[in-house]
């Protein structure tokens, strides 16, 4: 694989995992402007544990996991309340308090005597870890894609899980949910630390892919398009949101078929396409309908259907 | 001490007039909220699109700055109608988030063809007037003041329409209850339409001034007025027409006390913090109506 191509799939599977984070609070019924917030932190938090605590990738990945969780839970709490467009705002307000206390913070420390660290609007550079342990490009690749798999494997096992239909039936009506014995507050709170968790783990991907990360990566801008993105691919599945994605950056950016129109082609694509599909292209219908034809096939293939219980004579 | 009071008052007269723009940014906003409970995240775009038609018109046609505030509202009018039309007309109410996404798709479209019309990052825009009034120890800028005189009338004129007149009446019931002015005969459809334009152009009226006393526009202006309209409109209160003067005043000199006291970066660092206090604290704004998110309302009492 050439250098150009690896850098677009990285860069698709990096920005899935904030992508999800949003999709994670879509589920819960909670629209979200704020996630790359979390990203935000989780890039510093393990550019430090990399570059400046010389620990090793992983549990500074980790590290980035659980101070995006953390940061997420101490903003659910503080918008417990808040529905909707309110929250929407609220996390809007919060990622962007997040964005500009990193451009007022520099932490420097001197590391083989270059300083290293978070340095206000300029940024946080020298985040090496990749060359310095002479990780390939292709093998981060690999890596990122293995965390995506197992991510998404997650998200398959946990909807079909009860907390997974507490989630969904918390969006879809949280007073009938609550109603019904579901802890809607708990439940978005969990989702809410989740997604915090996922924008922290890819946050921490993105900054040892880039070695470089400023404050401004993390505007408005990538909060609007990770929530946009679980709508165009739909809301159906796990897999919507990464569709979202690929379309994005892996049609439209890096195909240059368009190049100086793309926004133009896109935003118009994208507003018509809700139109037709208000919960974008692999809503929930979809995905019942591709998953009960993917049975019929298996229980063709299997023969089970003859003896099955209620099958009709 | 009175050199401290002085600088308070300059600090409080140059927020008023600055507030009076952001005022009329979220008297847009809050209209385009109120008749549709949607947000519209391609309204500060929408206004973009109506400066830069003027600047286009200024820069490369000569016009003059009176000529190029009636470009200003004409192009913001038919970028209103667009965005109506292809993200707020084809939902069900119930679809607030694919309307949301939807605008904010617009505003990609917006942005790119805003740079493409003129490339340059920094676009001159023609100032109304300079220089400034000395009124004992303190300054006022011309151009601030006619800021405020414009902003003031068009909001009451905005009054006026509203409450005056039998489009106001129109829209009135359709925030009121949609489905009920429905059935009594309200052409709701058209009521939509027209009140969205109306706000675009406030927007548009909005975006001149600020336009007019930087004299200057960049693609940013976009994500500007957006966040500044959503900021003054949900201080004040969502959907509430005074809401939106005391939101954007308040805004407006907390921005200037506070880049004052403390610099830019923590001037928008108070700005967001103030935003998020009064929605963590008193979730329906400064002068929110009761009964606006009677949804959460219902969650909250169980």
């Amino acid at each position: 694989m050439d250098d150009y191509l690896v850098g677009v799939l990285s860069n698709i599977g990096i920005i899935s995992f904030v992508a999800l984070s949003a999709y994670v609070l879509l589920l819960a019924g909670e629209m979200s402007f704020g996630q790359q917030a979390f990203f935000a932190i989780g890039a510093y938090a393990a550019g430090i544990g990399t570059a400046m605590m010389r620990w090793s990738l992983a549990p500074a990945l980790l590290l980035g996991a659980m101070v995006g969780a953390l940061a997420a839970t101490a903003l659910g709490r503080a918008t417990l309340r808040l529905s909707g467009l309110y929250f929407a705002i609220a996390t809007l307000a919060f990622a962007e308090m997040v964005r500009i206390v990193f451009e007022l913070c520099t932490w420097q420390i001197d590391i083989g005597g270059t300083l290293v660290g978070p340095k206000g609007t300029d940024g946080f550079g020298d985040i090496r870890y990749l060359f310095e342990n002479e990780i390939t490009p292709a093998q981060y690749l690999c890596a990122i894609y293995l965390l995506l798999a197992l991510v998404l494997a997650a998200f398959m096992v946990v909807d079909r899980s009860r907390f997974g239909r507490a989630l969904r039936q918390a969006g879809a009506d949280p007073v009938l949910a609550e109603l019904q014995g579901v802890r809607v507050v708990r439940v978005r709170l969990v989702a809410a630390a989740a997604a915090g968790a996922l924008g922290g783990l890819g946050g921490g991907l993105y900054a040892h892919l880039l070695t470089y990360v400023e404050p401004r990566n993390f505007d408005i801008m990538l909060g609007v398009h990770s929530l946009a993105y679980g709508l165009i691919g739909g809301l159906g599945t796990a897999i919507g949101p990464v569709v979202g994605v690929l379309i994005d950056i892996g049609l439209l950016e890096s195909s240059r078929l368009f190049v100086g129109y793309r926004m133009m082609v896109f935003g118009g694509l994208v507003a018509l396409l809700l139109i037709v599909r208000p919960r974008g292209l692999l809503d929930e219908r979809a995905v019942h309908w591709i998953t009960t034809r993917v049975r019929d096939l298996i229980d063709a293939a299997t023969a089970r259907r003859r003896d099955h219980p209620l099958r009709r004579p | 001490m009175t050199k401290l009071a002085i600088d308070l008052v300059q600090n409080t007269l140059d927020g008023v007039m600055v507030g009076s723009s952001y005022a009329l940014l979220a008297l847009g906003f809050t209209l385009i909220f109120g008749t549709m409970r949607r947000l519209n995240l391609a309204y500060g775009p929408t206004i973009m699109a109506g400066a830069y038609l003027g600047t286009y018109a200024f820069l490369h046609l000569g016009f003059g700055a009176f000529p190029v505030a009636v470009l200003v509202l004409i192009g913001a009018a038919l970028a209103g109608l667009y965005v109506e039309r292809l993200c707020f007309r084809p939902f069900a109410q119930t679809a607030a988030m694919a309307s949301m996404v939807s605008s904010f798709a617009v505003w990609m479209q917006i942005e790119e063809a805003a740079s493409l019309a003129l490339p340059r990052h920094l676009n001159a825009f023609p100032a109304l007037v300079s220089g400034s009034l000395q009124l004992g120890p303190f300054f006022v800028r011309l151009d601030h003041l006619l800021m405020l005189a414009v902003a003031a009338s068009a909001t009451l004129l905005v009054h006026w329409a509203l409450y005056r007149t039998r489009f106001g009446l129109g829209i009135r019931t359709v925030i009121d209850h949609r489905h009920a002015a429905a059935l009594v005969g309200v052409p709701v459809t058209r009521i939509l339409l027209l009140a969205f334009v109306l706000a675009s152009t406030v927007g548009g009226l909005a975006g001149f001034l600020i336009a007019a006393s930087e004299a200057q526009i960049t693609p940013m202006f976009g994500m500007w007025a957006t966040t500044k309209g959503l900021i003054a409109m949900m201080l004040g209160g969502l959907g509430s027409v005074p809401g939106a003067l005391v939101g954007g005043l308040a805004l407006g000199i907390i921005e200037a006390q506070a880049q004052w006291l403390l610099g830019p970066h923590l001037r928008d660092l108070v700005a967001w913090g103030l935003l998020f206090a009064v929605l963590a604290l008193w979730p329906g704004g400064l002068m929110g109506a009761a009964g606006v998110d009677e949804a959460a309302a219902v969650q909250r009492r169980v």
